[in-house]
């Protein structure tokens, strides 16, 4: 079995005094890509933070690369952080600054490459996640699906070794799916990062995952692989794939 | 009221804390020799100045004009009347480069720049932009406060001397059509009433200011939860706790100086 990189060892967490995670425990492996399968209020989402070390967790431990983000001091949250990419539900691009620089960003604040070398990188995530015609454009000149894509752009610029996408099913059309598929299948076969993901609808993406995390009200149903997850026995589980 | 005087108490003594707290954090980033961002960082420290200090330029000009013109006119004219007149220079030093260039400017700065800093931080982080930048190992403080902190004290600076000059000269020649006083021997005596303390006193306050203005208001904005109507409310806040601040401040340094 390959090298682990994220363990949940049963977790509970919460959000803004409400428990939404209770006693959780599953691990990630290098190179996997899993999804977080469940409906809107199934705490995954929280989940996901907690497996990029953004969230402490109110009980159990959680690991990222090695590292325990509850414990971890600012200098080595910052260096975890730039291992990790994460794409929020919002885009959350910065909205003073051009589709470029948002890209750039990460590349100017934490390497000392020479501007030639950040625009080369850039235009080529930027072409990866089809968006390069909008770099000159500002934020909000985007639509939600071109501004996700762009926000997939920039958590994917410092070549991270876990890649956290909340909600990737977020404001894309057809199309937008499709391209986003081929996306992160080009991207895994590059050898590139474990993706962990979350998923509230059933959706072809969940064919390019290598094992689905089930969740329902804040408790972990089942891990399974895609191909068995709708014989998993549980009413929410067969509901959710039968909405398909 | 006694349990609500003490709960104010706490809240206050919460707050002081951890404005100081984001202050410190602010000025060490300042002095730290990490290279990490420092291009970044620069640019914003120049939009910053450039916001704060070149953009007021106009509107700071106006309101130390008016103010010069208003305290030369009323001192140039009753002095003289009382056999004062030979005062005209100290008075303008005491009002003007003591104590209001420093405090108006500050007002200035409040209502343009911390009510700026306040919303700016405040829609970011309704929009994730903040938790965007956390997640992509950006220091807060370093990419986002001490920019804004660095870039107010310098602007606050050079305001606060831009401020003197105009309401001194300035309001000098636009009151001569009422004065007799020539412009020399105006300027002369302005020089003689100005000391260095003068001097000092007015740049620590610029100083302080800049530094007050841009913490309380970054600590404001950056306390929004996720509602957008929170952002009117912490910049209401905002605006309240640093004039208080700066007055509080004037009345130390004012006092620690002069008595």
């Amino acid at each position: 079995m390959s090298e682990t990189v994220i363990t949940l060892d049963h977790v509970s967490a919460s959000e803004r005094d409400r428990t939404l995670v209770e006693d959780i425990s599953f691990a990630v492996y290098r190179g996997e890509a899993v999804a977080l399968v469940g409906s809107n209020a199934s705490g995954k989402g929280l989940v996901l933070r907690l497996c990029a070390g953004l969230e402490a967790p109110a009980s159990g431990t959680v690991r990222v690369l090695d590292a325990d983000p509850a414990r971890a001091t600012e200098e080595q949250l910052l260096a975890l952080r730039q291992r990790v990419g994460f794409v929020f539900a919002q885009p959350a691009l910065i909205s003073n600054m051009t589709v470029f620089n948002n890209i750039a960003l990460p590349l100017r604040y934490h390497t000392v490459f020479p501007e030639t070398e950040i625009r080369e990188r850039v235009l080529a995530r930027l072409t990866e996640c089809g968006v390069d015609a909008f770099r000159d454009r500002m934020p909000a000149d985007l639509t939600l699906g071109d501004a996700r894509q762009a926000a997939l752009a920039r958590a994917m610029v410092m070549d991270p070794d876990i890649l956290c996408v909340d909600e990737v099913l977020l404001g894309l059309d057809a199309d937008e799916l499709v391209r986003l598929r081929k996306i992160l299948e080009r991207y895994r076969r590059a050898g590139r990062p474990t993706i962990v993901a979350t998923v509230n609808a059933p959706t072809s993406l969940l064919r390019v995952m290598d094992r689905l995390v089930l969740l329902r009200d804040g408790r972990l149903v089942a891990t399974c692989p895609p191909a068995e997850a709708p014989l998993v026995d549980d009413p929410m589980v067969q509901d959710f794939f039968e909405s398909q | 009221m006694i349990a609500r005087t003490g709960r104010k108490t706490v809240e206050g003594l919460e707050f002081a804390a951890a404005v100081l707290d984001l202050g410190l954090r602010a000025f060490r980033e300042l002095f730290s020799p990490a290279r990490r961002g420092r291009g970044e960082v620069f640019g914003v420290i120049t939009r910053q100045i450039l916001f704060t200090g070149v953009d007021a330029l106009p509107v700071v000009g106006a309101i130390a004009l008016m103010l010069g013109l208003i305290i030369i006119i009323q001192a140039g004219t009753t002095l003289p009347q009382v056999g004062a007149g030979a005062f005209l220079a100290k008075i303008i030093e005491l009002t003007v480069v003591r104590e209001l260039g420093p405090l108006l400017t500050a007002f200035i700065v409040i209502w343009r720049s911390g009510t700026a800093i306040c919303t700016e931080l405040g829609n970011m982080q309704v929009g994730q932009e903040i938790a965007a930048l956390d997640a992509m190992g950006i220091s807060l403080i370093r990419f986002l406060v001490m920019p804004r902190v660095a870039g107010v004290i310098v602007a606050m600076i050079c305001l606060t001397i831009y401020f003197d000059f105009i309401a001194i000269v300035g309001g000098f020649l636009v009151a001569k059509v009422h004065l007799t006083i020539p412009i020399q021997v105006y300027l002369e005596e302005i020089e003689e009433a100005l000391s260095a303390a003068d001097i000092l006193v007015t740049v620590i306050k610029s100083v302080l200011f800049g530094f007050t203005i841009a913490v309380i208001c970054c600590h404001h904005g950056l306390s929004v939860v996720g509602a957008t109507t929170e952002v009117p409310q912490q910049t209401t806040r905002a605006m309240l706790n640093t004039v208080t601040a700066c007055l509080f401040l004037d009345i130390i340094v004012s006092v620690g100086f002069y008595l």
